[in-house]
């Protein structure tokens, strides 16, 4: 009977033993404290954006996001990484129409750039995805792009000899798990800032537009009125403000009859077939192919199409119907040089810091990358 | 031949879209939810507008045509919501605000003083006729009418969601 209760005691003791160094590594958590990332943006773009509560944005967070953005593993065959379909010279695009994914397949639509997120509150280009936590998990998961579960990537990453550490100082432990691989990379995402193009230059009064340039902008900005002898191509009604888009879903008159439902698949709403997200314009002369399935290879198809090829349909965006700069007409009518001048303007819009920030590059040296195969 | 394979695919095109389009008719888009600091949220159907009690305005169009509006006032779907108007609308109440959604994601906002008739004269109205006509495609089935604003740009078309919030800071 003693002798049971002797054990009994030993395993007790052992138990409080195990208890009290739960205990010290739970009061190491509190110790643990990231550096918070102090994101810089122009007063133009203005604050309304939400980083969420529990994703906090720290150096070490956006480090981390980084280098997951980079990382092969999070695919299904070890080849594919988020900058597979969205290369920092590109504005984070891959250039290609639809793109490739682990088995094989293509996207069903184009790569978007990933500049200025922070201010996005519906990514993808049907905006169903409230959230670049939530986001994260379509192009991870899908079999046509990375084509791994999320706990498998989590497991993957556990297995090697950097990413404990890596998360260990990210989010104050060495566990690697789904929520963790999200918020690093969405807090990276955040910090993807495109604001040093001429264009910004412009607005802080350091550079002179052309007088190409100039014209480019205000008929890009304006909207045709031909009573008061206004020219102009109304792109500002959607893609307006310094940031270049306004967070707006359209019916742009690609077709008569819509092959990709686009947002009305999300919504469930027919008022919303034909819909695709108003994207950024920011870095749109690095980014063609252009579209939701990337139909146009030139700015100058683009162009045309704005100009005269809209075409008909009950869900075409009201502002992009029988506006025209002449009186009584049905396209908008701007001339070849207008054309010209436009995309002169959207050239403006290249901010080539954002294309070759090394913040924004590639951090697997080649040592870190030895180390992982040799694991 | 051309024309004969060009009607086959549409034939085609049309049993892989009917179907879907008629699924969506059964969600209807005829929906404005009012949400946010409410007593009680509400999810209005054109059906549920039209059973109350119904006004019209007159306003001018940009090239100056005169044309009627008819619909319930602003004031009365959100008194329906139990939403801080008349003697309650006063004190913190009085920094609330509408934030107005459209099915395209257009968004503006409404002071609540702006709506209620102890502040002002303004009837604005949530709007589902224009000259005896459902508003057409892209503007209605709902949509807000201002009269007192110049511009309106804040006539926010396609209406489908109105959310009460309280400024943060």
């Amino acid at each position: 009977m003693s002798l049971m209760k002797g054990k009994w005691r030993l395993k007790y003791g052992i138990s409080s033993l195990f208890f009290a160094c739960f205990l010290v590594s739970f009061s190491s958590v509190d110790y643990w404290k990231a550096e918070p990332y102090l994101l810089e943006y122009p007063a133009y773009f203005g604050g309304r954006f939400t980083v969420p509560e529990d994703n906090p944005m720290t150096e070490e967070g956006v480090q981390l996001g980084r280098i997951l953005f980079y990382e092969t593993k999070l695919s299904g065959n070890n080849q594919l990484s988020c900058a597979s379909c969205h290369q920092q010279n590109l504005a984070f695009t891959d250039g290609k129409k639809l793109s490739l994914g682990v088995d094989g397949s293509e996207t069903k639509r184009n790569a978007m750039s990933l500049a200025n997120l922070l201010w996005v509150r519906n990514f993808f280009w049907d905006g169903r995805s409230s959230s670049l936590e939530d986001q994260a998990v379509f192009p991870l998961t899908d079999p046509h792009e990375m084509g791994q579960a999320m706990s498998e990537s989590a497991h993957k990453l556990q297995e090697t000899r950097e990413y404990p550490d890596l998360f260990d100082q990210a989010f104050g432990s060495p566990e690697v798990t789904q929520d963790r691989i999200v918020k690093a990379l969405a807090q990276f995402e955040r910090t993807l800032i495109s604001a040093y193009s001429p264009y910004d230059r412009y607005l802080n009064g350091k550079y002179n537009l052309t007088e190409q340039e100039l014209k480019g902008m205000n008929l890009f900005m304006n909207g045709p009125s031909p009573q008061n002898k206004t020219r102009g191509a109304n792109c500002g009604h959607c893609h307006g403000t310094p940031k270049l888009f306004k967070e707006l879903f359209h019916n742009n008159g690609l077709d008569i009859a819509p092959k990709d439902v686009g947002r009305m698949e999300f919504t469930g709403q027919e008022s919303d077939l034909g819909r695709f997200r108003v994207p950024t314009l920011r870095n749109i002369a690095v980014t063609a192919p252009y579209m939701h399935d990337g139909r146009f290879n030139t700015l100058e198809e683009v162009l045309d199409h704005y100009n005269e090829h809209i075409q008909p349909s009950k869900t075409l965006s009201a502002f992009l119907a029988d506006i025209s700069n002449e009186p009584g007409g049905s396209s908008l009518a701007l001339t070849g040089e207008e054309k010209d001048a436009i995309g002169a303007f959207l050239h403006t819009l290249t901010d080539s810091t954002f294309l070759s920030n090394p913040r924004f590059s590639d951090p697997h040296i080649q040592s870190f990358k030895i180390n992982s195969i040799r694991r | 031949m051309k024309k004969q394979l060009l009607l086959l695919s549409l034939v085609f095109l049309g049993m892989i879209f009917i179907p879907r389009l008629s699924e969506a008719q059964v969600q209807s888009n005829s929906f404005v939810s009012v949400t946010g600091e409410v007593l009680k949220p509400l999810k209005l159907s054109l059906e549920d507008m039209k059973a109350m009690k119904t006004y019209e305005v007159k306003t001018k169009d940009m090239q100056g045509a005169e044309h009627t509006f008819k619909g319930v006032r602003l004031v009365d779907v959100l008194d329906a919501a139990g939403v801080t108007l008349g003697k309650e609308l006063r004190g913190e109440n009085l920094t609330k605000s509408l934030l107005l959604t459209a099915a395209d994601g257009y968004q503006v906002t409404y002071a609540l003083a702006e709506i209620d008739p102890e502040f002002t004269d303004q009837v604005i109205l949530l709007a589902y006729e224009v000259d005896g006509q459902p508003l057409p495609q892209g503007e209605g089935p709902l949509r807000i009418v201002a009269p007192h604003d110049k511009r309106p740009a804040r006539w926010i078309r396609e209406l489908t969601s109105i959310k009460v919030l309280f400024p943060k800071d």
